[in-house]
């Protein structure tokens, strides 16, 4: 499993279209956020602390990147059909299971170092611009509690999700859901966004870090009488997938999305089962 | 009869997902106009539905297939030594996969506009003028989807960015408004901002930017060698 | 149709040199390409079927210059040329995709088209599956897939690259004979790395590596290289040290073994006549 990790995961790192998307996409998502990104406040006024402002960097960088993890991972698996190899690796000591999460685990990985690169590059940034080294230690707890879990969960699903279907219609399907069920707005239409089930989802920094509570707000903005509060969008339907956020919802969320990345891989595994017989 | 024949080999070479997508989207919209209304959807969220899933769901199938076109294709070693060269079999592969998507969004527009639809829908012509509601982003992303294709050789890349650049465009309509050469490269406006000043100067350009595209990506594909080597195995 | 390199030079981009310097003069006929994996057959292959542009050089086919435009037209209107790798459509039977590839070579007529595929089936032996589908197919089978597919346009120049991959003896032995008869009043360029193909099939041979031309001659003038060099011994004991064992075999008691060596490896060596891969193998012995 060690092994196939590593080669996994060298394969996917030297690939340079991973770096010249990313690339792309990152400028996109810079030029077009522009002084918010630079800045990294979403609104909320002067007086940042590093924690929001490493909150506001992990949002803006979950909203276009992902799309890019996705469609990068999805050829990963049915490549092995397609060279010809799955034959030979097959007769190789490691077990299907260890070689599926070896595949798994290297190839998210590789596909998520620009994505770590490009947020705990601007977390430095912002560590020696504003002279808080504070955020260094908030953008590693971020990325490991909000930012991961999702990735998990999508790094799974982009990879399972060809067995299934040619892996153009899953693109399609997969820019769709991505669009669809973490980017909308709740009161949009039917969607799972900022749901439990959205991979990008702000339940750790609500829930987990506080945001909520010690955001400077201008003295413009009339906050509703509960206060700021991340969960259910008045006037949305599917609200009941969408509990306040507290500590306990939080953790709900990262094993939610630790769970479905589990069961996607599990089904993958019954999948090949099925199809070797 | 040869071209005949030629023809139905290109159909086929398109594959199960590029032929079933389309119609499967007419079919969700025609299943939507029917129902809508009596699913509890509001009159004017269905026709915005409706809108949406012309002007912006088949130009995206249609994108990604574009980008997928070189990347799937087995045999291109051979094809490549072939007396008419790569370029038209890739181009009537192209015909095939944009044709099939715009013929099968003209049969979505017809529908809408024969059962009153098309009226509800602010911002959007009638008559000739209207279709150009799906043409032009269908046609811009196909054409970003090839170009992306030729220039990255690795049809995860291109796909990537289309799929960027749709997300892109649906995320940021806001901002894109603010200043003029966003907005008359916007590829989602009737969905989007509804009633636009610059509707129809934005189609046009999309449709002459896309027809650029393909101008940067044709002598590429005259490549040979590039076409061959340097890519990704999908 | 003659085929005239000089000074052919292909770098790949990171500076990997691919082809070094190949002057070649391929008359027509049957021609074989000899040399180990990575040693530029697959490169040099290409850049003659037009699919790789030489970094410099020369490459003239039937005084066709192949680095223009109109030159790769003229030459691919009269080549039929097998990949390496031949990708073909799984979806498709290997009628319909010998079809497929006859319309775009420009086979028009379908009766034309009809009867040509009917008769390269029965040639390459695929008559009895010709209606199933290739992801059903061998290797072998693909292998004959794309001979056939070669053959389509009744080409004046054949470019094969490494045809007898994945076949079995016999037909190996079909495919070797099909390629001498079509090489009789045709160039047929034989890339492989299996000696004994081109020792059955060409008069002449060249033969590369790591990118430069080592050889280029007749089959004898290849086997000659290894006269008096090739010994054989037959010992119960351990191998001799002197020498490179280019064969063994049990026999007897004892094992016999084949030994290139410029002197006699062991006192009871006998002199034994050599073959062309006794030639090849001296060749590269005395590259070393």
């Amino acid at each position: 499993m060690i092994a196939t990790m590593r080669y996994e995961f060298r394969m996917q790192i030297r690939r340079p279209v991973l770096w010249i998307v990313y690339g792309l996409t990152y400028a996109a998502t810079v030029a077009t956020f522009g002084s918010t990104y630079v800045t990294l406040d979403l609104g909320f006024g002067e007086g940042l602390a590093s924690k929001t402002a490493m909150i506001s960097s992990a949002s803006l960088l979950m909203s276009l990147l992902p799309i890019v993890y996705g469609c990068l991972i999805a050829d990963r698996l049915i490549r092995d059909r397609l060279l010809g190899v799955a034959g030979v690796l097959d007769a190789t000591p490691a077990g299907r299971t260890g070689r599926l999460i070896g595949k798994y685990l290297g190839t998210c990985t590789a596909t998520a170092v620009p994505l770590m690169l490009a947020y705990f590059g601007r977390a430095v940034a912002y560590a020696i611009t504003e002279g808080e080294p504070a955020a260094l230690g908030w953008a590693v707890t971020l990325f490991v509690t909000a930012v991961v879990p999702g990735l998990l969960f999508l790094g799974a699903l982009a990879l399972a999700g060809p067995l299934l279907m040619p892996v153009m219609l899953f693109r399609v399907l997969f820019v769709v859901y991505w669009f669809w069920g973490n980017l909308i707005p709740a009161t949009m239409m039917p969607t799972l966004s900022r749901s439990i089930f959205a991979a990008k989802s702000e339940y750790v920094a609500y829930g987990l870090l506080d945001y909520g509570s010690n955001l400077t707000i201008p003295p413009n903005v009339i906050l509703p009488p509960e206060g700021i509060v991340y969960g259910p969008s008045p006037g949305a339907s599917l609200n009941f997938l969408r509990p306040e956020a507290t500590p306990a919802v939080a953790f709900l969320w990262i094993g939610v999305m630790i769970a479905l990345a589990a069961a996607v891989l599990f089904l993958t595994r019954l999948h090949t089962i099925r199809t070797e017989s | 009869m040869k071209s005949l024949d030629l023809w139905s080999y290109e159909i086929r070479r398109a594959g199960p997902a590029t032929l079933l997508a389309p119609p499967a989207l007419v079919l969700l919209i025609a299943a939507l106009a029917a129902f809508g209304t009596r699913l509890g959807s509001r009159e004017g969220n269905t026709a915005w539905f409706l809108l949406g899933a012309l002007e912006t769901g088949i130009p995206l199938v249609a994108g990604i297939a574009a980008a997928s076109l070189i990347g799937r294709d087995r045999s291109v070693e051979l094809l490549l030594t072939l007396p008419g060269g790569y370029r038209p079999t890739l181009l009537r592969r192209l015909v095939v996969t944009v044709g099939w998507a715009a013929l099968c969004a003209l049969a979505a527009s017809v529908l809408l506009v024969a059962t009153g639809w098309w009226e509800l829908i602010p911002g959007a012509p009638g008559g000739l003028t209207g279709q150009l509601t799906w043409l032009s982003p269908l046609l811009w992303l196909s054409a970003l989807g090839l170009l992306a294709a030729v220039t990255l050789r690795s049809t995860a890349a291109a796909t990537s960015v289309v799929a960027s650049v749709w997300v892109f465009e649906q995320m940021f309509s806001g901002v894109l408004r603010e200043s003029t050469v966003p907005r008359l490269l916007y590829l989602f406006p009737t969905t989007r901002w509804g009633s636009a000043a610059e509707w129809l100067p934005n189609r046009l350009t999309l449709l002459s930017t896309a027809l650029l595209l393909v101008a940067a990506a044709w002598p590429l594909l005259g490549n040979a060698e590039r076409t061959l080597t340097g890519g990704e195995t999908e | 149709m003659r085929i005239e390199i000089s000074r052919l030079t292909k770098t790949y981009g990171g500076g990997v040199h691919a082809l070094n310097g190949i002057d070649l003069d391929v008359p027509t006929g049957m021609y074989g390409l000899l040399g180990s994996n990575g040693a530029g057959k697959t490169t040099l292959m290409r850049v003659l079927a037009g699919l790789l542009r030489p970094t410099s050089g020369t490459v003239r086919v039937g005084g066709h210059d192949i680095t223009t435009a109109d030159g790769r037209l003229a030459v691919h209107r009269v080549l039929g040329y097998l990949p390496q790798e031949l990708g073909v459509y799984p979806d498709l039977t290997a009628r319909r995709f010998l079809d497929y590839i006859a319309l775009l070579k420009g086979l028009d007529s379908r009766s034309l088209r009809r009867r040509r595929i009917g008769e390269l089936l029965e040639t390459v032996a695929l008559t009895e599956h010709a209606d199933h589908k290739l992801k059903g197919f061998s290797g072998g089978m693909l292998r004959r897939v794309g001979i056939a597919q070669a053959l389509l346009a009744d080409p004046r120049l054949l470019i094969v690259d490494e045809p007898t991959t994945g076949l079995d003896p016999e037909e190996r032995i079909r495919l070797r004979g099909l390629l001498t008869e079509f090489a009789e009043d045709r160039t047929v360029l034989l890339s492989t790395h299996i000696v004994e193909d081109v020792a059955q099939t060409c008069r002449f041979l060249a033969v590369l590596v790591k990118g430069r031309l080592v050889f280029q001659g007749d089959v004898e003038e290849l086997v000659s290289r290894a006269d008096r060099r090739i010994w054989t011994v037959t010992t119960p004991g351990p191998a001799p040290s002197r020498g490179r064992i280019v064969g063994s075999r049990p026999d007897g008691g004892g094992t016999r073994y084949r030994i290139l060596a410029a002197t006699s490896p062991d006192p009871s060596a006998q002199p034994s006549e050599p073959t062309l891969e006794d030639g090849y193998l001296a060749l590269m012995e005395a590259g070393r």
